[in-house]
């Protein structure tokens, strides 16, 4: 068991380091989060949102049942590292290991994932850099070098939209499965598949958007309505889509007899509500799990949901006329809002699931609904 | 929180004495559910039958009614108290049976009560498997094939049918009682028939078996507005066809993914929503299979149960507290999460660490069943460890189990404990891989997920390595530990000594980490103080003061259940009142104690000398106690000791002259106290020797025995010789038999008492109803004592002070006496608190426990003031009744004898012996035949003595039937009867007269072991067809005196009186 594994560290740009054994050949920086999802690991490396970020697991057990094409909400593995306590690793299954050794990220295993989420909960997200490393003062330097490289990469004026490096670099067209359906426009700022999903089984047809998409080329399609889709990164740094969506409001103002419904989900959320006036903020460490229970006011209920985000919206400064419509009951923070003049909708968690509960989901629902027929 | 509360007063149902499917779980919620009601404003009206429960105390509840949970002694408590309403969903099966008889008689809609948790159309929509089958149709969900089977003859032809194997459930029985699988048709046959007779409703579902199937359980809460949280999956280890309670089972669920969960998921809300749960929790059981994923429904319960006691101690979520206050009006979201105290109540919890559960079984206690696992529950008890993995959660579980320091020992396998389930299966399995077999291999003949299987073979292959290495490294011991390995098991794969290795290891600094149980895999900051032990972190300082460490009971068991429970979260409340900090330390998931909010801080461990010498090591106690935990944590104490912690109360030297036998009777000769006669015999010559001076009949049992294993009385000399034959294996030089003296037809009591320094104070003198011989935990018991002369009671309570005195007892002192020809002899001392001692304290109400407490603290006599409380000063009578689990064991006797067999007791109060007799049986769910046949099949001895009653039940217009010679003593006496053939008298017989149901009771006494391998067909057909069965005559006399009460109905009601105040 041990032996034929090697060692390696975990390090944070704040100094603290966890030693574990290190899968995989190459080192990679990210920013650390943590998710308490029991399941979903395969769901969670492939949703876009998680680009350029290394995955903390609380769950003790990773790889339990394998893995599953099906499941994938992209066409990549974004995470640039996977850290866990145990890791399913046998000669009958070691699919996941395997998987992620093949995309070139990085894995960590017994690693003390629980002082570890201790540490992110008080201080706060960090970057930080899976390493194999001779000993630990090789390690740290390599570490620290990999953390600069890729915060300065990341974070450059012209890389600093993340949701670019993502979503679609070209228009692409669905068929949805209902004939007599809306037409919806998707704009992509880094897409998990089951909301596509979602979409195409209550449209007709779906055309896919790249996120610096002007608004005038999605309105040219003519589309009933318009969804803005997850992505990751700060917000503030999503200029382009800001503005698009910013005139796509204006269109839904001034033209209130053609106006096209907007459903924001999560960076799709925080889009809307900057360009609505609103400001984000970054979060402490983040809402990653799939038990985070949401106040709905607009349907009057409660439900859990999965959640994914580094960053939220600020009540205070949003204009008096958008209306907070979902509120996250673990801290009151906003998890959803709407303007009735400019018809759009937006939720900070994940209707879509995937992994998570299924509640949310009557959003999609709610969304078709509201579109101008 | 939202006042929106319609409810002054309310009423719960307890579950009443602990039986196998329903144990002391129920006190668990019960006790969370009351509590947080009161906490509320309610005026809270308690009832249940269980003396032994903490939420009988008078503190827990408003008011108590220590009452059988049986419509006709519930409709007064109703009429007499008036609440707005009742809930029926915290006491399990009792309650749920209970509230649907209760509406169905109108009572509750005559006084205008309403029935909370679950409607009575919820329960019958749960319940009755022909409606429940239609809901899930509604909701598109699958299930086993099955058809509903109202008699022999339908029964057949659905076999026939649908094919062999096939699964029985009778509609409305707790713990699956009268079901099982049938693989044969003759097996079917017999099963059938029984089934059908189990079922209060006489409806039985056949049932396609998805045996091999993997098990899985979501334990669910939903409130009003329909918020909708699953708060625990649990995953069974063994698959479909061993009853989920006989399971290991893990939390939370590891081999689904995310998508096979969350559509599970949404089936269970559907479900929960369908059948109309409208609050509270509800469990919903689904079978998966192995290869295409297909999903079936299993069964759902719509209430607290017992895996939601488990659920709400693996996950820290209070599910019955929460189901209470949902039941009286909030929402989830309006109730503040306890745990965390920043978030609220509507959410999922997250784990960052595996749970594990192992049912403790005593198949050993029931000679003659069979070591199987069914649909039907057969555990008495069980155990939970947590780790940061399976491995490491696993180990500690099977170390919790207290069998080996070990944990998983060697065992010689056999391919049929592989095949068939049963409760040795899991040490099979890893002997199996140890010797080499494939996951695969044993995967074909259990059908065990092999996901588990493959963990389980990592241990070994890590067993291997510990062998192999040649040293002891830093890496090896650190691996070693966080798999799970215990020090001692590690020592025996190194051929070391325990204590060397334990040496080692600390001397390297390798200590476990105690992390706590959050609800929330460390999301959120959180307060909570309930832990458990690691070896995947690093260790921190923890710092308290004044703090004192409590020792549990452990896993439940036959002789150590919820008694124990009792004196140990009594006696928290009691050192946490006088200012000190209280640490418990337990490994029982059932239990009060195991509530994270009983003591000051909860830490999760097995009742091992290295855990909890970790646990001691970590706070650094001013002491620990052990004396309120039973047996357990007694025989922990040396070791605890000899690690430099401060033992509390009684010393070792005191512990040890009650305990060692050869100290104690010197001690008792000392005091001139009579002992019986008893002589130490390494093999059969020297027991023949001893019977020469002992004489006939004698008690014999090996040394170091616990709950009278394998203690028999011998009547003769080829009774003798069998005893020596059969237990050869347990008799030796080094571990002799003890053969005492037997005192036949001797008057038994248990004395419970308190020593200070300075005091003493009686808690009671309990008389036993059986004669000694009858192990004390199955004998009913009276307070006061009936006939006990005056005199006699006053000599065993001098008797009683002085020894305590002489033993320096410090705390508690049970005793065990027995009066023969006004003779007192002494049978046995326990320095600890016992079985008897909730009994007493609800009897009498002398807060004995409290007491105890403070003497353990060594409060003097001017601060107690112990002549304040004199339990003869008692007005009512209270009678303990007996529960026991012959039912769930095919071919098992019922006679008793000095092995103790019973699973749990309840109290009848009276204002006369009657009364309570009367009660406690009734309670017992003993019937009391108004009329028709008693069978009787009596030795010589009992005959002359049992006529009067005989007569007596002549004159009260019962008939009469009896084998040849009792029937011949009967004519004798010009007694009318009917003469019956024994069973080897041809047929029909006298078992055939009672399987056709032509007897209505029977009084069957009997001694020597031929004659009750004889009878024992009697016995057995009563417990099949519940019919009383008396085995003792003096039992007879109170059956009697039950039957008299029983004929004018006007049962009075009281609630029990305050606790005298210390």
């Amino acid at each position: 068991m041990s032996g034929s594994l090697s060692s390696g560290y975990l390090i944070l740009d704040d100094g603290l380091i966890f030693q574990g054994e290190f899968h995989g050949e190459v080192a990679q920086a990210g920013e650390v989060v943590f998710n308490t999802s029991h399941s979903g690991y395969e769901e969670m490396a492939t949703d876009p949102s998680y680009y350029s970020q290394i995955l903390v697991m609380t769950a003790p057990q990773q790889g339990n049942y394998g893995i599953n094409a099906r499941v994938w909400e992209s066409k990549n593995i974004w995470i640039r590292g996977f850290v866990c306590l145990d890791l399913q690793n046998s000669s009958r299954d070691s699919e996941w290991l395997h998987l992620l050794r093949n995309a070139h990220v990085p894995v960590m295993t017994g690693v003390d994932t629980r002082r570890l989420v201790l540490h992110l909960r008080s201080q706060g997200t960090r970057w930080g850099a899976i390493v194999r490393g001779e000993n630990e003062a090789m390690a740290r330097e390599e570490a620290n070098k990999l953390i600069e490289n890729a915060k300065r990469e990341k974070t450059s004026a012209d890389a600093a939209d993340w949701t670019k490096a993502v979503c679609r670099k070209t228009v692409e067209d669905r068929k949805g499965a209902v004939a007599s359906g809306p037409r919806i426009a998707v704009l992509d700022f880094g897409s998990k598949e089951n909301i596509l999903r979602e979409i195409a089984a209550r449209c007709s047809l779906m055309r896919i958007f790249p996120s610096w998409s002007k608004a005038d080329d999605i309105l040219a399609w003519n589309p009933d309505a318009v969804l803005l889709t997850n992505g990751p990164g700060d917000p503030a740094d999503v200029n382009d889509g800001t503005k698009t969506v910013k005139e796509l409001l204006q269109h839904n103002v001034k033209h209130p007899e053609r106006y096209k419904f907007i459903f924001g989900i999560c960076m799709g959320h925080q889009v809307l509500s900057r360009a609505l006036g609103g400001r984000t903020y970054k979060l402490k460490f983040g809402h990653r799990g799939s038990n985070h229970p949401i106040r709905d006011r607009l349907l009057n209920r409660i439900y859990m949901t999965s959640q994914n985000h580094g960053y939220n919206v600020d009540p205070q400064s949003l204009p008096s006329a958008v209306e907070v419509t979902h509120v996250n009951l673990n801290d009151q923070t906003v998890a959803g809002i709407s303007h009735r003049e400019s018809h759009c909708l937006s939720v900070q968690f994940h209707p879509e699931s995937h992994p998570g509960p299924h509640e949310s989901s009557i959003l999609f629902d709610y969304f078709v609904k509201q579109i101008r027929r | 929180m939202n006042r929106a509360c319609a409810y002054k007063k309310v009423v719960i149902l307890g579950s009443g004495p602990i039986v196998i499917g329903q144990a002391c779980e129920f006190d668990y919620s019960g006790t969370q559910a009351c509590k947080a009601l009161m906490r509320e404003g309610l005026e809270v009206v308690l009832i249940n039958s269980n003396p032994a429960t903490i939420m009988t105390d008078p503190e827990i509840a408003t008011r108590v009614y220590l009452e059988p949970l049986k419509e006709e002694f519930v409709r007064p408590i109703l009429e007499k108290e008036k609440p707005d309403a009742l809930i029926p969903t915290l006491g399990g099966q009792t309650a749920l049976n209970l509230g649907l008889a209760l509406e169905k008689s109108g009572i509750l809609k005559k006084l205008g009560i309403e029935m909370l948790g679950a409607k009575s159309d919820v329960i019958r929509a749960a319940e009755d498997r022909e409606r429940f089958c239609r809901i899930l149709d509604s909701v598109g969900a699958k299930y086993p094939h099955s058809k509903m089977v109202r008699s022999f003859d339908e029964g057949m032809a659905v076999a026939d049918e649908m094919g062999l194997p096939l699964v029985l459930r009778p509609n409305f029985t707790l713990g699956g009682g009268g079901g099982g699988i049938a693989f044969s048709l003759e097996e079917y046959k017999t099963k059938i028939s029984l089934a059908l007779h189990e079922s209060p409703s006489h409806e039985v579902l056949v049932e396609e078996s998805i045996l091999g199937w993997k098990e899985f359980e979501l334990e669910v809460m939903r409130d009003k507005r329909g918020t909708f949280v699953v708060i625990c999956s649990i995953e069974n280890f063994d698959p479909c066809g061993v009853h989920t309670g006989d399971s290991i089972t893990v939390a939370p669920q590891q081999t689904l993914s995310d998508e096979a969960y969350q559509a599970m998921r949404d089936e269970a809300c559907k479900i929960v929503n369908a059948v109309g749960v409208e609050t509270g929790g509800a469990n919903i059981q689904f079978a998966v299979h192995q290869e295409t994923g297909e999903r079936y429904v299993i069964e759902m319960n719509p209430r607290v149960s017992r895996s939601s006691a488990l659920a709400s101690k693996a996950t820290g979520f209070p599910i019955a507290k929460i189901a209470a206050l949902l039941a009286v009006g909030y929402t989830l979201d309006e109730i503040q999460n306890d745990i965390t105290k920043t978030t609220p109540s509507c959410y999922e919890p997250a784990l960052d660490y595996v749970v594990t559960k192992i049912p403790r079984f005593a198949f050993e206690k029931f000679p003659g069943s069979k070591n199987v696992l069914t649909t039907q529950m057969k555990s008495v008890g069980e155990v939970m460890a947590i780790g940061r993995t399976f491995k490491e959660s696993i180990q500690k579980a099977v170390l919790a189990l207290e069998r080996d320091p070990r944990g998983f020992a060697p065992v010689v396998t056999d391919e049929q404990r592989l095949a068939i389930p049963n409760s040795e299966r899991i040490f099979h399995i890893v002997q199996a891989l140890r010797d080499g077999r494939s996951v695969d291999e044993i995967y074909k003949l259990t059908q065990i997920t092999p996901w588990f299987l493959e963990q389980l073979q990592q241990l070994t292959q890590f067993e291997a390595v510990i062998r192999a290495e040649r040293e002891l490294t830093q890496e090896l011991i650190l691996e070693a530990k966080r798999i799970g390995f215990s020090d001692a098991a590690i020592a025996s794969l190194r051929e070391l000594n325990e204590s060397d290795v334990r040496a080692e290891r600390k001397r390297r600094g390798i200590r476990p980490a105690f992390l706590q149980v959050d609800t929330c895999a460390g999301e959120f900051q959180s307060e909570t103080p309930y832990f458990y032990s690691t070896y995947w972190s690093s260790p921190a300082v923890h710092s308290s003061d004044k703090a004192i460490v409590i020792l549990g009971s452990g896993a439940n068991r036959i002789g150590q259940g919820i008694e124990f429970d009792y004196s140990c979260v009594r006696s928290v409340r009691r050192f946490r009142t006088e200012g000190f900090h209280v640490i418990m330390v337990n490994s029982n998931p059932e239990t009060v104690s195991t509530d994270y909010d009983t003591s000051n801080e909860l830490f999760f461990e097995p009742l091992t000398h290295e855990h909890v010498s970790e646990v001691l090591a970590y706070v650094q106690p001013l002491g620990f106690v052990a004396q309120l935990g039973g047996q357990t944590p007694i025989q922990l104490a040396p070791q605890l000791v000899e690690d430099g912690f401060q033992l509390m109360g009684s010393s070792l030297n005191a512990i040890d002259l009650a305990e060692d036998r050869g100290r104690f009777n010197e001690i008792c000769r000392s005091f001139g106290v009579a002992i019986p006669k008893s002589g130490l015999a390494a093999n059969i010559a020297d027991a023949r020797e001893i019977v020469k001076t002992v004489s006939y009949p004698v008690l014999c049992r090996p040394s170091y025995v616990l709950g009278g294993r394998r203690m028999e009385v011998i009547e003769n000399d080829n009774e003798l010789e069998s005893y020596f034959e059969r237990h050869s294996a347990f008799i030796s030089k080094k571990s002799p038999c003890l053969v005492d003296e037997f005192l036949e037809r001797a008057l038994e009591v248990d004395v419970d008492l308190v020593c200070g320094p300075d005091w003493t104070v009686i808690g009671g003198i309990v008389e036993h109803i059986e004669a000694a011989g009858v192990h004390s935990g199955d004998s009913m018991g009276v307070v006061p004592p009936q006939r006990l002369k005056r005199e006699t009671a006053a000599k065993i309570e001098e008797l009683a002070i002085g020894l305590a005195q002489r033993l320096e007892i410090l705390g508690f002192l049970n005793l065990q006496l027995a009066v023969k020809n006004d003779v007192v002899h002494m049978l046995e001392a326990n320095p600890r608190s016992s079985r008897s001692v909730p009994f007493l304290v609800k009897a009498t109400g002398i807060p004995l426990v409290d007491l105890g407490a403070l003497a353990i603290l060594g409060h003097s006599k001017s601060q107690v003031r112990p002549e304040r409380f004199q339990w003869q000063n008692t007005k009512q009578v209270a009678v303990k009744g007996v529960v026991f689990p012959f039912k769930k064991f095919f071919e098992a006797d019922s006679i008793l004898g000095p092995e103790m067999k019973s699973t749990g007791e309840t109290m009848g109060r009276g204002h006369d012996y009657a009364e309570a007799m009367l009660k406690a049986l009734v309670a017992s769910s003993l019937t009391l035949p108004q009329g028709g046949e008693v069978f009787l099949s009596l030795r010589d001895k009992d005959k002359e003595e049992l006529l009067p009653l005989i007569r007596e039940l002549i004159a009260m217009g019962y008939t009469l039937s009896a084998t040849g010679g009792t029937a011949q003593f009967l004519r004798s006496n010009s007694v009318e009867c009917v003469e019956v053939k024994k069973v080897h008298e041809g047929r029909p017989h006298c078992v055939d007269r009672i399987r056709s149901g032509q007897v209505a009771f029977v009084i069957n006494t009997t001694s020597g072991r031929r004659s009750i391998e004889a009878s024992f067909g009697i016995r057995r057909s009563c417990i099949d067809y519940s019919i009383p069965c008396i085995t003792e005559s003096d039992a007879a006399q109170a059956f009697l005196l039950a039957l008299q009460r029983s004929r004018h109905a006007d049962y009075s009601v009281e609630p029990l009186g305050q606790m005298q105040k210390i």
